[in-house]
């Protein structure tokens, strides 16, 4: 069981957030996947930015 | 980048300066883009809203329905821009610019002596002149105007939705989304006339009616009226009349010229409503013609290398582009301007991207079914890819996208 603590990543593109403790049930991410196990052709739900655009959150889980 | 931590006593060029007017995206991107780049130099932001820099695409959406917390529209963390050594001086206004003696001045009447100065002034809406005077016409542009249409909307009363682009049938979508009744009145014979042909429009806009938006095209709108108790109607040319509670105007923007204008930098101002004709002329460099002096953004007036002739961009992923451009100029690293810029719009859940020009085709190639709002479809001149549009397809599109654009070299 992985111990650390949830991240937010954020899209560099549109700002769009994924918390990695919420997932993102509307495409079938369950809460607590991890950013590693999505897939690397997994879009932005906004601006369908890639992934590779995508950076961890500055913040905290807010 | 520099380490965060950083402050102005790191920067080995102190007499170098570069001063960014507007904090927007392509202001902000500039600057962030400059230090990415090993810019040495100090920076100074300028802008003349009171609040730090945002992301704008969420204000017709998340804002306005409420679903997103005010720090995640922050572009970023508080103390991020000073930690980049980026001086940001938000809630103030440029007066004036001198490009003899490259200084701006603004409006407490500090002086900023520059070596490079960055136009990233941006858009405004276009004023409808039948809202002239009339309170309770809201326009979208800001934050604080985003805020002031969501309390308006949280009424629940009727809304007209005046000009069906994309901003105006999101700001519906959200409205309908949060329980509104909402129409909204277009003058073409359609929506989305400028960014979709009717084949991929029509089942957006099907889309919209079935979520119970109402869209009336055609529409000439001859006065809009406050009445007791701040109602309003809307009436046509030919007599028909909405009542509304909040009326939102949504025809297009009219780049914010006025400073370049006042310099003396050359500016295009167009006939009413042509994009191509208006905002700070400059080269596909973001130059103006005076040395050291740039335009990025929806401010400016650029070459379409493609097709000819000048255009002007409008949305978020273009100023974002045309920011990291400049400044990659600045640091001595030429970089145009984007062949094929790009955008995204979001109706009822569809994500609507579109990059390059599709109006400018006379082939298409259509993969899935645009009738259910899941299809891409690619778009071709003489064989050549000039533009790329997806529903719901961001994997298909960013692969596309990027093919369209290594086509181009």
């Amino acid at each position: 069981m992985n111990q650390e603590p949830y991240k937010v990543w954020e899209c560099q593109v549109c700002g769009f957030v994924y918390d990695e403790a919420l997932g993102w049930p509307e495409e079938d991410i369950a809460p607590g996947t991890r950013w590693e196990d999505i897939p690397d052709d997994w879009s932005c739900p906004d601006c369908g930015a890639a992934k590779a655009d995508f950076a961890m959150a500055e913040t905290s889980r807010v | 980048m520099s380490e965060p931590g950083a402050d102005l006593t790191d920067l080995t060029d102190r007499a170098d300066h570069t001063v960014i007017v507007g904090t927007g995206i392509a202001g902000t991107t500039a600057a962030l883009t400059l230090r990415k780049e090993g810019y040495q130099g100090r920076i100074t932001l300028v802008g003349a809203e009171a609040e730090t820099p945002y992301r704008r695409p969420p204000l017709s959406k998340d804002v306005l329905r409420g679903t997103m917390k005010s720090e995640r529209i922050r572009l970023k963390p508080d103390g991020f821009w000073a930690a980049q050594a980026i001086e940001l001086r938000t809630g103030s206004t440029v007066t004036a610019i001198d490009t003899d003696a490259s200084t701006v001045t603004l409006a407490d009447g500090t002086g900023l002596d520059y070596r490079k100065l960055v136009l990233a002034t941006g858009s405004r809406p276009r004023g409808l002149p039948q809202a002239a005077g009339v309170p309770g016409v809201h326009y979208l542009r800001s934050l604080h105007s985003a805020t002031a249409l969501a309390s308006a909307l949280a009424g629940r009363g009727p809304v007209v939705v005046i000009g069906g682009g994309l901003v105006g049938l999101e700001v519906a979508a959200s409205a309908r989304a949060l329980g509104c009744a909402v129409s909204v009145l277009e003058a073409a014979d359609r929506p989305m006339s400028r960014v979709l042909p009717a084949w991929l429009a029509d089942p957006l806009t099907a889309l919209h009616q079935d979520r119970g938006v109402e869209i009336h095209t055609g529409v000439s709108v001859a006065r809009i009226e406050r009445h007791t108790h701040g109602k309003l109607s809307v009436t046509a040319a030919d007599g028909r009349v909405w009542p509304a509670s909040v009326v939102v105007a949504s025809v297009g923007t009219v780049p914010e010229t006025a400073l370049a204008e006042a310099a003396g930098l050359p500016v295009a101002n167009g006939a009413n409503g042509v994009n191509s004709a208006n905002g700070i002329v400059v080269d596909e460099y973001g130059r103006t013609p005076v040395p050291g002096v740039f335009a990025a953004g929806d401010a400016a007036n650029v070459p379409d290398l493609l097709h000819g002739g000048r255009r002007r961009g409008e949305h978020w992923n273009e100023a974002m582009e045309q920011g990291a451009a400049v400044a990659k100029t600045i640091v001595g690293d030429p970089t145009p301007y984007p062949l094929l810029p790009w955008s995204w719009s979001d109706q009822h859940g569809v994500t609507i991207q579109v990059c390059g020009r599709p109006e400018v085709a006379t082939e298409h190639e259509v993969h899935g079914a645009p009738e259910s709002r899941d299809a891409s479809v690619v778009f071709r001149l003489g064989g050549k890819v000039v533009a790329v549009v997806a529903m719901n397809r961001p994997t298909e599109f960013r692969t596309l996208r990027q093919l369209a654009l290594a086509a181009q070299h």
